[in-house]
């Protein structure tokens, strides 16, 4: 409890972090912060050119059916890989000060948060014109959703972070692990094409419930089912709770061995 | 905390340092040389004992290597005792890496708030000592241009300034005072002994026997990790000048 009050008080070094984070990312480049909105936009344009006019898919509007899953996954994966290297890629402050370590993992989750923020003001100008629309009482549950992406993607980044410290190898393997993901998760298809004995499995993963209450809400435009969000929240949760104890112990070393 | 009028207690802390020889973290290192022991424990500090009165100044000497730096780092938590344990009590602050996190691009008030939060301090916290910090400071209009553009004075003296303006309970010291000229040292020194008069637990760890005598009420003497004296300031320092000739002469 102590440590958690403790955390709280170190919130403006969080926001001081994600703020130099986002300032820095694009820094030099000649078209800057637009990038954060160019990069997922080039995906949708091939991902929807191979499943929707190569593969047909056969949802309609499928760059909406897309778009509005494919930027909470990219929250996802940024979370996981910038997690992973989070605590070695800052090895100077971590060998020389104190604060606690916690602070970077939520730092690099939430500067991720505020791009998928950003982007989504994007979405909503598409969703509006393309003619889809916005139905104002399942966006209410839009809030919902992310806080419960946001709870999980913190849980995965503590227990990447401080297993990296230890095992190197982890940040790549990581990327491929999320890069098989992202076709083994409903994102550029939907959960209704996963064959029904597959379903259990395909639930295990967090990402799964999670896209689908996305897509629920914005593409088809329903409120979403509440025991896919209980169960959202509770796998949430569970990676947070874990993370927080895991990392709590591996953190005693992380300054001899970062 | 044995004692509430107690800032430290440190009980039967041991530490030990892993020294590798060649160390690994790749899958085939640490799969092909999961038992073979590549490392040596280094015993760095050895079933140290102490306690620290809020308000005490504390001066840690020793040779290099003796364990001090590795005490005040214990201290500051960046790392943790093999065993035994370390109580503080209230707001640490330290005077170890200054500057850290600055960002280059940012001007001298950004970098304020970014350094100030590091030690834990809210917006709100660092918006009520932020005229202080600046005047500290005396870089006046630079403030509001990138750090980039300092000298490593002007630099040095802006983190000087957020560190010692914390308003910790303990404040911790690593051979500063080296801090800017002669005059930005000295307005230093008063400064600490604002802090000091304000009852601030103090420990510095130093090499130059005037400033601790100048400053602390005792002095520990560390030699390959245990405390071979404790006691008033000019006493200790007497006896350890003694054993560092003693040393030279061999």
């Amino acid at each position: 409890m102590k440590h958690l009050k403790e955390l709280f008080n170190y919130r403006q070094m969080i926001v001081g972090l994600v703020k130099r984070d986002l300032r820095g990312r694009y820094k030099g480049s000649a078209l800057g912060f637009l990038w954060t909105f160019i990069n997922p936009l080039l995906q949708l344009v091939v991902f929807t050119m191979v499943f929707s006019v190569i593969m047909k898919a056969g949802y309609e509007q499928y760059y909406l059916f897309l778009f509005v899953a494919l930027i909470p996954w990219i929250f996802f994966s940024a979370s996981v890989q910038d997690g992973a290297t989070c605590i070695i890629r800052e090895k100077d402050m971590i060998k020389k000060i104190y604060f606690p370590r916690e602070v970077m993992p939520i730092a690099a989750v939430s500067s991720g948060a505020v791009n998928m923020l950003l982007t989504f003001i994007v979405i909503f100008i598409v969703l509006i014109v393309s003619g889809r629309g916005i139905n104002p009482q399942a966006v209410l549950y839009l809030p919902l959703v992310m806080i419960v992406e946001y709870i999980l993607c913190i849980g995965i980044a503590l227990i990447v972070s401080a297993l990296t410290v230890y095992f190197r190898d982890l940040q790549y393997i990581l990327g491929i692990v999320t890069m098989a993901l992202q076709y083994l998760t409903p994102v550029m298809y939907g959960a209704d094409m996963v064959p029904e004995k597959y379903m259990t499995l395909f639930n295990l993963n967090p990402m799964t419930p999670i896209i689908t209450i996305y897509r629920d809400i914005l593409y088809w435009k329903v409120v979403p089912d509440m025991s896919t969000l209980l169960y959202a929240f509770g796998l949430g949760v569970f990676f947070v709770v874990t993370g927080y104890i895991l990392f709590n112990r591996l953190q005693r070393g992380f300054a001899e061995n970062v | 905390m044995r004692d509430n009028n107690n800032a430290i207690e440190i009980t039967n802390m041991s530490k030990f340092y892993k020294v590798f020889y060649d160390k690994g973290h790749e899958l085939k290192e640490v799969l092909l040389f999961w038992k073979r022991s590549r490392h040596e424990k280094k015993l760095v500090l050895d079933n140290i004992s102490l306690d620290i009165k809020r308000g005490e100044a504390v001066g840690l000497v020793g040779k290099n290597g003796c364990g001090k730096s590795t005490t005040l780092k214990l201290l500051t938590k960046i790392i943790y005792p093999t065993s035994g344990t370390i109580e503080m009590n209230g707001r640490v602050s330290c005077l170890i890496e200054l500057g850290a996190g600055f960002h280059p691009d940012m001007t001298g008030r950004e970098n304020i708030y970014i350094n100030a939060s590091i030690f834990g301090l809210s917006k709100k916290e660092i918006n009520r000592r932020i005229d202080e910090i600046i005047e500290f400071s005396e870089l006046g209009e630079y403030i509001d241009t990138p750090v980039r553009t300092y000298s490593s004075g002007m630099y040095m003296r802006l983190a000087f300034s957020v560190a010692i303006n914390v308003d910790a309970d303990i404040l911790l010291i690593d051979e500063i005072l080296a801090v800017g000229d002669a005059y930005f040292q000295e307005k230093c020194f008063e400064k600490l002994r604002d802090i000091k008069a304000k009852g601030t637990t103090i420990v510095i760890v130093s090499h130059n026997l005037e400033q601790i005598e100048a400053f602390c009420d005792r002095t520990l003497w560390i030699k390959e990790g245990k405390i071979v004296m404790d006691g008033e300031p000019k006493e200790v320092h007497g006896k350890y000048l003694e054993y560092m000739s003693k040393g030279k002469d061999k």
